[in-house]
This record gives structure tokens, sequence and C-alpha cells, in this order.
């Protein structure tokens, strides 16, 4: 099955709190398209409380089922990079707007489209052109059946390669 | 109830039986052994030992009994477990069910289990084969035709006996004999086949003309009457 692994830096941002009784939430707000040499957790800058977090490099995983959804995304506006955070954690990195969605449907994940750099839309792009089988739609009916199509019934005389080892 | 398993012993009967019923009892019991199971060295032995006479029947047994003599038990097992058992399913479904509506366990093996309900034949203990296998019905005919089964609950007379034959035997029987002597694996089997073969086509036709004697008179008087 052929698959691709990008890996790409994972930069998330949190706001102060608006009350005393809330807590700090990372968002996130940029992949870069080579990691930073920085350990994770690293404070990249903090500007009136205003945190910019690297959080490490995370596994962008590009799979050859998928290379609809990755046409559907590069032919947005905006090509994103859909980025799930669970606490400081990064849970998913996914090119795949389908995937990235799903995962937004659940209110207690931080789930974020962030703008996806040219690098990497280049090598998704590559990624979709070597392995994109185009799929038509069919429209499945139901129709009568036909004498010619072949007999349900089993086989009176079993033949040797239709044996289950034969398989 | 009868059990099937003690069906071809004629000897418990203590009714007079011709000798014609014997001898179709026993042929009826060879064909239920072999296709119940692979025959063991004592079976092979005693096959061996059958004496051949000019008819076409007795050459098949005789072709059979050379056979028997220079087989071996295990490859007789082996192929026995792929015509019959197999991985999935065996070569063959011997079973009256499958060759006449194409499926098993279908009308007919229901059919079949209402007329042993009125022969108070049942299933023997241990038999996990639908009732419509071939060597159980090859057992029931051993046990009709030796006295240890009562047909009249089907039919007076030999009416049973033959209701019984046309009904689950006589529509498929040839056509599975057939069909095993052409099978890939079958070879000891397919000796077995001539002779299964022969033996439904002489029933069928000894059925036959019983039927159209007993009905030869009943046809002059209704000519009669008008």
């Amino acid at each position: 099955m052929p698959r691709e692994i990008l890996r790409l830096g994972i930069v998330a941002r949190s706001h102060p709190p608006a009350t005393v009784w809330g807590g700090r939430v990372l968002r996130p707000v940029a992949v870069l398209p080579v990691p930073a040499p920085l350990a994770a957790g690293t404070v990249m800058s903090d500007i009136e409380g205003v945190q910019t977090v690297y959080l490490g490099d995370h596994a962008l995983m590009l799979h050859h089922g998928e290379t609809a959804h990755y046409l559907m995304n590069l032919g947005a506006a905006r090509p994103s990079v859909w980025v799930s955070l669970d606490g400081a954690r990064v849970h998913l990195v996914t090119p795949d707007p389908f995937e990235g969605e799903a995962l937004a449907g659940d209110p207690e994940r931080v789930v974020e489209a962030v703008a996806m750099p040219p690098e990497v839309c280049a090598a998704v792009a590559a990624f979709v052109a070597a392995h994109h089988a185009p799929e038509p739609f069919e429209k499945r009916k139901r129709k009568p059946a036909s004498i010619t199509e072949a007999d349900p019934r089993a086989p009176r005389i079993l033949a040797p390669d239709q044996k289950w080892g034969a398989r | 109830m009868h059990r099937i398993e003690d069906a071809t012993d004629p000897a418990d009967t203590g009714a007079f039986i011709a000798e014609q019923d014997v001898l179709r009892a026993q042929h009826w019991a060879g064909l239920a052994r072999l296709m119940v199971a692979p025959p063991d060295a004592a079976t092979l032995q005693a096959l061996a030992a059958v004496t051949a006479d000019d008819t076409p029947l007795g050459q098949a047994w005789g072709a059979l009994g050379a056979r028997a003599a220079v087989a071996d038990p295990a490859a007789i097992g082996q192929e026995f477990f792929e015509l019959f058992v197999g991985v999935g399913r065996g070569e063959l479904l011997p079973y009256a069910s499958f060759y006449l509506t194409g499926f098993l366990n279908e009308r007919p093996l229901a059919e079949l289990r209402r007329d042993l309900g009125a022969l108070g034949i049942e299933r023997a203990a241990g038999r996990h084969d639908p009732e419509d296998h071939i060597a159980t019905l090859c057992e029931v005919m051993a046990g009709i035709a030796s006295g240890g089964f009562v047909a009249s609950g089907l039919g007076c007379g030999g009416a049973g006996e033959a209701g019984f034959f046309a009904r689950h035997i006589e529509p498929w029987a040839a056509q599975f004999f057939e069909d095993l002597a052409q099978a890939p694996s079958a070879d000891f089997y397919r000796a077995v086949a001539e002779v299964g073969a022969l033996w439904i086509g002489i029933e069928t036709r000894a059925f036959a003309m019983a039927r159209a004697g007993a009905a030869a008179p009943r046809a002059a008087a209704g000519g009669r009457i008008h």
C-alpha cells in the first residue's frame, strides 16, 4: 500500500484566561514544513501573556486511498492541515478534510485547520499525482434477474480448482 | 422405534422372506455399507471374495471385488474424504435434497422425514448426516426388503416399498451414481458407482414392471364396466 510520511513541526498559542477561574487552552496556529530544533513544550514567545509554544514534531501520513480527499483540500481557497490536540499533546495531523472535520465533532477535543505551507502542498500534490486512481461514480440500480447470470446453486461435482486448498 | 443401525439384520423378523428379497436386501446393505464410511480391511476382504457371473450386475460386482483385492484401506479412506467430506465440502453432496432442489435440507428432506416417521424409523444416535443421505436411504431399502422395516404404513402390500423408492431414491440416485463415476478423486468408488448405477436401474425397472402388472387387471376390469 503506497503511503508517505512527512514530519511537521506543530506550533500552538494560548491566551491568558479571561477570568480567574479559567485556564489556558492551547490552540494550533501553524505547522512548520521542517521541524524546528527545539524541545517539545518550548515557549517560543510570550507577548503580553499570549504564549506561542512549540509542541514538537508529528507525523503527517498520506495514504493512497484518500487521494480524492487531498484533491478537494488542494482545490480549496486555502489548503489546510487539520491539527488535533489533547491538552499539550498532539493527537493527529492530517491533510484529509473529512478526517479532520470528523474529529471536530468532539467538543472535548481541540481541532484547528491551519494553513498548509507551500512545501507541504507540493509534497501532497506530488503524492496525489503519483497515486491517484479516479473512481467513476456508478449509480447502482435494481435490475431483473437474467438466465445468463451464474447459477446460484453449488456445482454437483466440485472441480479440483474449486477446492479450498486451490484458492 | 427401529434404529437404522440394526435395520439390516433379517434374523430378528421371524417372517418368511422370499429369497430374492434377501438378495435385494444384501445388495442394498452392501451399497449402504460402502457409502456410509470407507470400507475397512475385513469389508475389503469380503468384497474380494465375491464371485462374478455373466450378467452386467455380476460383472460390476466382480470388477469391484477385483479392485477391493488390491486396494489399500488408507488410500480408500483418503478417497472417501475427498469425495464426501472434504474441506468446506466434498466433491459430491450425496443428499436427495441437494440433487432435487439444488440446496441442502430442503423440502425433499422434510417429505422423507414424514415417511420415515410413518415407518417408525429414526436416526441412530451419533449419526449427524441428514436422513436424505444415500447411505441412509439404502439402509432403509435394505430394511424394508429384509422385513426389518414394515412399509405398510406407506401403502398396502408392495406399494409402500415401491412408493418409498419412487419418491425418495428413483428421482436422483441414478444421477448421483453417474456423478460419482465422474468425480475427479473417484478411483475405488468408480467401481462402486458402476454397481450402484446398475442396481438403481434394475430396481427402477423391477418396480415399474410390478406396477404395470398390478395395473393391468384393474384396467381390464374397468373395460368391462363400460
